[in-house]
């Protein structure tokens, strides 16, 4: 388990502020956030390798605020693997581990039993990445820290080391914290997600929690929401259905109309009436070729500006009344609704789709 | 009317690459000449001397000596201070720092004259050695000590530089694998350090061997290689100094090599990429 209390860390100029989240035992939690988030600094404060200056770290229920690194019982893979040069893969494996067995068994398991003699100066940059991962389990730890470790490696052999460091997890149960700055790999990896942006935490819970309801716009816009809008929000009181009388309309979620641009969208949530944002995933919003009569509240009539396939799915964007909505289709979706730019499209969304924040 | 044409850039290129040459030539030839002419001229007389003048031989054997163990000491004592500086973010570093570079600047002399005022016999420090049986001025103790003054910063500045070329985290993960602060820096920052902090300890051998003013201040007797060399020209001139300052010569052409051994050791692993 890894419990961080309103923890603070500082390197030079850089200032962590305030983190509070907790990865519960044997859970997988992933932080996510932009190049300079303090995403590493965080990890380290975990570790140990930068002093915590305020606050209260928990690893395994115990408080480690303020112990060496040797007695946290982790492990820490970086994205550049810090192998150490001078040694071989074997003695890299060896380095930290609980005892000879362990380092075999690490070994064959990520397929370096060949290499073991090798110097690993030598070794080209995935299997450097492998030995660190290796090297990092064979201690056998409690808490292992991942800082973007597959980043450097090849998209085959990134797949081939997380589906190798996954069947070890489900095996072990150890708690994992991962960076990453990859939205895919969280929503794949993560139990728990943790954004972060200069040095603040904006936001932590199930990533996809967190990809469906980011908590600002910032937090949708860096994970990739296409739809962000800026617009003002009204509880529709006097639609009898969605009103519950004599609720305070802060309590309770009621249906809300998102006025932005030239188009009203209808939503659901606590929103105080004023500004807002709205965030619609590109992957909830559908086209058609004629209205359809749906329970979808969201339609809207408009014209296809723009096509970006990538692969079976391709981005759609709409003009609807001067707004630009984005839809993910797939691209055979395209290819029979005969969809072009120009080509004019139904959008459609639902009110639960339109996270208000 | 016909305009004048500019002169080609690539004339003006070649006027000052030739310019460029030929500084570059007399710079080389104003450092090597007198080198070269000294060995030239007394070297084979100087290593004759080596079997025949038992004077040249001690005082060699004396310098070697010394600046061994002044290199030694340093190492003992300036791997730490060299290591806290290229690691450690306390306040006062840049201080630290500007006062142990502070002998390279001083004339020789005077950082004679410095170590005198503190080790000489009439002060506290040379009083208490004094009663430990140790004394500083005119001794081989006294020119272990000039030689550890004037060389060390030397070292210092190196074994920082090659503290700081190994990256931090590989002791950072040395520790998340179980390593105490000296374990790690044992097994890893060490070992990863070596070449660098060999290269220093060279460097700072060869300063001690070459040291000539602060040892004078102290002691001039016994003689060390430089101090003999300065007395054979002031008692008899050029042509009895010769030999030695050949042979003088002809030492710092070992911590040369060595040097120019450990760098080409140093790229190979860079070629083979």
């Amino acid at each position: 388990m890894i419990a961080l209390e309103d923890v603070s860390a500082r390197v030079g100029d850089f200032t962590l502020e305030s983190i509070t989240f907790q990865v519960p035992q044997g859970a997988y939690g992933i932080v996510i956030g932009p190049t300079g988030a303090g995403k590493t600094t965080l990890v380290e404060a975990i570790a140990g390798l930068v002093p915590i200056t305020r606050g209260r770290l928990v690893l395994g229920g115990e408080d480690l605020t303020h112990a060496p690194p040797e007695r946290r019982r982790l492990s820490i893979v970086y994205q550049h693997a810090y192998l150490f040069p001078h040694l071989t893969v074997r003695e890299n494996v060896a380095y930290g581990s609980i005892g000879s067995r362990v380092v075999v068994e690490m070994l064959e398991r990520f397929g370096l039993a060949e290499v073991a003699g090798r110097n690993v100066r030598v070794l080209s940059g995935g299997e450097r990445q492998l030995v660190a991962v290796a090297r990092a389990l064979a201690r056998r730890p409690e808490v292992l820290l991942l800082d973007e470790p597959f980043a450097a490696l090849d998209p085959r052999r990134r797949v081939s080391v997380r589906r190798e460091l996954r069947t070890i997890y489900f095996e072990r149960r150890f708690t994992v914290l991962q960076v990453t700055h990859d939205f895919h790999e969280a929503g794949l990896l993560g139990d728990l997600g943790v954004v972060l942006d200069r040095g603040r935490m904006l936001q932590a819970g199930k990533p996809e929690e967190i990809f469906r309801r980011p908590a600002s716009p910032v937090v949708a816009d860096f994970l990739g929401a296409e739809n962000v809008f800026a617009g003002v929000a009204q509880p529709i009181r006097d639609d009898a259905p969605d009103w519950l009388p004599g609720a305070d309309p802060e309590d309770v979620e009621h249906a809300v109309a998102f006025t932005t641009g030239g188009i009203t969208l209808y939503a659901l949530g606590h929103v105080i009436p004023g500004t807002a944002h709205a965030v619609i995933r590109a992957d909830d919003v559908s086209l058609s070729r004629v209205p359809s009569s749906s329970s979808v509240r969201n339609q809207f009539r408009g014209t296809v500006v723009e096509l970006a396939p990538a692969g079976a799915i391709t981005r759609v964007t709409v003009d609807v009344s001067g707004i630009s909505l984005v839809a993910a289709v797939t691209t055979r979706s395209v290819r029979e609704l005969e969809i072009a730019p120009g080509t004019e499209v139904f959008a459609a969304f639902k009110a639960t789709s339109v996270h208000l924040c | 009317m016909l305009e004048p044409l500019a002169r080609p850039p690539r004339s003006r290129d070649a006027i000052l690459s030739v310019a460029a040459a030929l500084a570059a030539s007399l710079f080389l030839l104003f450092l090597v000449a007198p080198l070269v002419g000294l060995v030239g001229s007394g070297g084979s007389r100087g290593l004759r001397a080596l079997a025949s003048d038992p004077e040249l031989r001690a005082s060699l054997m004396l310098t070697v000596g010394t600046a061994t163990l002044a290199t030694a000491l340093g190492i003992l004592g300036a791997t730490p201070v060299a290591y806290a500086l290229a690691r450690g973010r306390f306040r006062g570093r840049a201080l630290v720092s500007a006062l142990i570079d502070l002998p390279l600047l001083i004339p020789h002399p005077v950082a004679g004259i410095a170590l005198l005022l503190v080790l000489g016999q009439r002060t506290a420090f040379g009083v208490a050695l004094g009663a430990l049986g140790l004394r500083i001025v005119g001794s081989v103790t006294g020119i272990v000590c000039a030689m550890l003054f004037v060389s060390a910063p030397l070292y210092v500045s190196a074994a920082r530089e090659a503290f700081d070329r190994v990256d931090p985290r590989f002791e950072g993960v040395a520790r998340t694998l179980g390593d105490s602060r000296w374990r790690a820096i044992r097994r890893v920052t060490l070992p990863l350090a070596w070449r660098g902090l060999l290269a220093a300890a060279i460097v700072m051998w060869a300063r001690a061997v070459s040291e000539f003013g602060a040892i004078v201040i102290l002691v001039y007797h016994p003689r060390v290689a430089s101090v003999l060399s300065y007395e054979r020209f002031t008692a008899y001139g050029l042509r009895e100094a010769l030999p030695v300052a050949a042979v003088l010569v002809l030492l710092a052409l070992v911590p040369l090599v060595a040097l120019r051994a450990l760098r080409g050791d140093e790229r190979l692993p860079s070629r083979r990429r």
